[in-house]
């Protein structure tokens, strides 16, 4: 493990949301990184009072590294297009997100941070100002160009990785192609390696279809795709358990020994993470050029500038985007 | 107390059910809430006690109304048709396929007569019933055809937590097409039907959303707006207690904290994955529009571990506690049986 202090960019996300809340909340403590936060200076200040907390903002310099000290917070201002009305979506903003992300995005790859943490966007308003978006991992993808990327959620019990994310559920089963399967492995695979350090990952599978297929009676996906798939990968080394009936594949039995679950949909498995007592979820985009996590949780408009929104998911992210930065294998 | 007889056919001779019906009935809180009544052979329940080293005295009843129902007795219906000679546990045998195809006509019979109030169903096996030329391909076939029924309900129950599906046994790709506007109206009203039919008169039912996000008004997919959403419209109209579309990642959690009377959830796998991860072992089937209340144990006949003994019981006297919760407030012949 290295010694050195973990560069991290904090994106605060859409400024009627609950971001800046939780990066106020969050920044009230030391932290072991030098954090940035690419926010408006302005939307920072305004939440700060709303929500009675004390904060010196000033502009970040790239060339000052330094931990996160209680109740300052370093920034690249980026500017607002109107003023926020906290907890009201405004489609001018919009452009403020996409420049936040891209600038933020783009400093991860020139290398000036080592890990991009994200606070939720909302992804209607970005498409109602007409840039189409489905999300953070998407987006990101492109932006580094990118043409495959895995989304994850874990917490500190269970790693949850998705073949496909925010698609529609008629659509899947023509998105699960051979390929696309296979790279979705090989990036979880690799990843459980360089960033978990998991030398040998063991990785359990979900079929697509109930009691994955029941040997094709009900459908045929995992016979014509996903087995094929992982015959492969199996052959090449890898650890894989399944296709699995995705019903039992979270029970205890199932999960013992496994370090990752791949799901084919979104809700095959992110409904389980998130509701059935797994802890605080963080959400980490595999494969991209840069190490990027994010809290689980949306912009929560009406507990904007309440107090009431919780800190535990950035602070996971958080702290999961620093162990990945000092355990990166080189 | 008023105690419901429950028929449990003792499933497939060769699997966990016995097992898992002698160990359940050692349990005296089951007879606290129930009368057990084992439909079964009077060897194999034997062999049953001797694997999980159980003491019960059997008593042999022709009806129902002259069982003992005290703990430390198994009354039974003896079927004279499994020799234990030959019986191998763990494989497939068309004598056991046929044994546990008679023990289910046979619990349905006294279900039909209003001899007992409910069943409560152990595992059988397909294989044993092909065995057997026995055509049907699961209980829930055998049960509609014995009662002359149609399209029965499947609802499943955990911890409080009830969840009704849309469709079930096909592809994921197909369930998507199942997601219907005339569906899901219909699904609701027959969801609300089967909840009155067992006592649940109260709440707010919830339907689950069937893309991420419940689509995320359009952005990926679009049938929450154009199928559920009228569904429930009209259904509140209707003066129908639902609400919803609910995304998959909410609707089971608020539920669980008892928020919902029911869940009706899309597709096989949402429903099923938001119950068994919950709890297993818990999680118990109940199907509706039958003639009679009936629950069953949601594992197989386990052939792998069957006479080892080391089956564990727990949905099995989940699966009887339910059917006495429910049998009192079942409504669908009037000579119900009570003391």
């Amino acid at each position: 493990m290295s010694t050195i202090v973990p560069k991290i960019a904090l994106t605060a996300g859409e400024p009627a949301g609950i971001g800046a809340d939780i990066i106020l909340q969050l920044a009230q403590q030391a932290l072991p990184a030098h954090l940035v936060v690419f926010a408006a200076p302005e939307l920072l200040a305004q939440r700060a009072e709303q929500l009675n907390i004390p904060i010196t903002l000033e502009v970040a310099e790239t060339h000052q590294i330094q931990l996160h000290q209680a109740g300052k917070l370093k920034i690249i201002p980026i500017s607002l297009v109107q003023p926020v009305k906290t907890g009201q979506l405004n489609v001018e903003n919009a452009t403020h997100v996409l420049t936040m992300l891209k600038r933020a995005c783009q400093a991860c790859l020139d290398k000036k941070f080592d890990a991009l943490v994200t606070t939720p966007i909302h992804k209607g308003i970005i498409n109602d100002a007409g840039y189409p978006f489905t999300g953070h991992t998407e987006f990101l993808a492109q932006q580094t160009k990118t043409s495959q990327v895995v989304m994850m959620l874990a917490t500190s019990k269970l790693r949850v990785a998705l073949v496909t994310t925010h698609l529609p559920l008629s659509q899947v089963s023509a998105a699960i192609t051979f390929r696309r399967l296979k790279t979705s492995l090989e990036i979880l695979h690799q990843a459980l390696r360089s960033k978990f350090s998991i030398d040998q990952p063991h990785i359990a599978v979900c079929g697509l279809n109930p009691h994955a297929g029941e040997d094709g009676h009900l459908g045929t996906e995992e016979i014509i795709t996903i087995i094929p798939v992982l015959d492969e990968l199996r052959r090449a080394g890898m650890r894989l358990i399944g296709p699995l009936p995705a019903d039992t594949a979270f029970t205890p039995q199932n999960l013992a020994g496994m370090d990752a679950v791949l799901t084919m949909y979104h809700d095959q498995g992110l409904p389980v993470l998130k509701s059935q007592g797994f802890g605080e979820a963080v959400n980490i985009t595999l494969g991209l050029p840069i190490i990027r996590t994010s809290v689980d949780h949306g912009t929560a408009l009406t507990l904007a500038g309440t107090g009431q929104a919780n800190t535990h998911s950035l602070q996971a992210a958080l702290n999961m985007a620093i162990d990945i930065v000092k355990h990166k294998k080189n | 107390m008023r105690k419901p007889i429950i028929a449990i056919p003792l499933g497939d001779p060769a699997g966990v059910g016995p097992e898992v019906v002698v160990k359940s009935l050692s349990d005296p809180n089951v007879y606290e809430v129930a009368k057990p009544l084992v439909i079964g052979n009077i060897d194999v329940v034997k062999n049953a006690l001797t694997i999980c080293r159980q003491q019960a005295q059997i008593n042999r009843i022709e009806m129902p109304n002259s069982g003992r129902y005290e703990h430390g007795t198994i009354d039974l219906i003896n079927l004279q048709n499994i020799d234990v000679a030959k019986l191998q546990l763990g494989r497939v045998q068309a004598m056991c396929g046929q044994a546990a195809y008679e023990y289910i006509e046979k619990a349905v019979k006294l279900a039909m007569d209003g001899e007992v109030e409910a069943l409560a169903t152990t595992p059988i096996n397909k294989e044993s019933l092909k065995a057997a030329n026995i055509s049907h391909i699961g209980h829930t076939e055998i049960l509609e055809e014995l009662s002359q029924t149609k399209d029965p309900l499947t609802l499943f129950e955990v911890r409080g937590m009830r969840v009704f599906f849309l469709s079930r046994h096909v592809s994921l790709r197909q369930s998507c097409d199942l997601v219907t506007k005339e569906r899901v109206l219909d699904y609701i009203i027959r969801c609300t039907q089967a909840l009155q039919k067992l006592g649940i008169k109260e709440g707010m039912m919830a339907v689950a959303g069937l893309n991420p996000h419940c689509g995320e008004h359009g952005l990926f997919g679009d049938e929450e707006i154009t199928q559920v959403v009228p569904a429930i419209e009209e259904a509140q109209n209707l003066g129908y207690q639902v609400v919803g579309p609910i995304g998959a990642d909410s609707v089971f959690h608020q539920a669980l904290q008892g928020q919902y009377s029911a869940v009706l959830s899309l597709y096989h796998d949402q429903g099923h994955i938001a119950t068994k991860t919950v709890d297993f072992e818990r999680t118990i089937s109940i199907t509706n529009g039958l003639p009679f209340l009936r629950t069953s144990v949601d594992h197989g006949t386990a052939f792998d571990i069957a006479g080892k003994g080391i089956v564990s019981e727990v949905s099995m006297t989940e699966a009887i506690r339910l059917a006495a919760k429910y049998s009192p407030h079942f409504r669908r012949f009037s000579s119900v049986l009570f003391d």
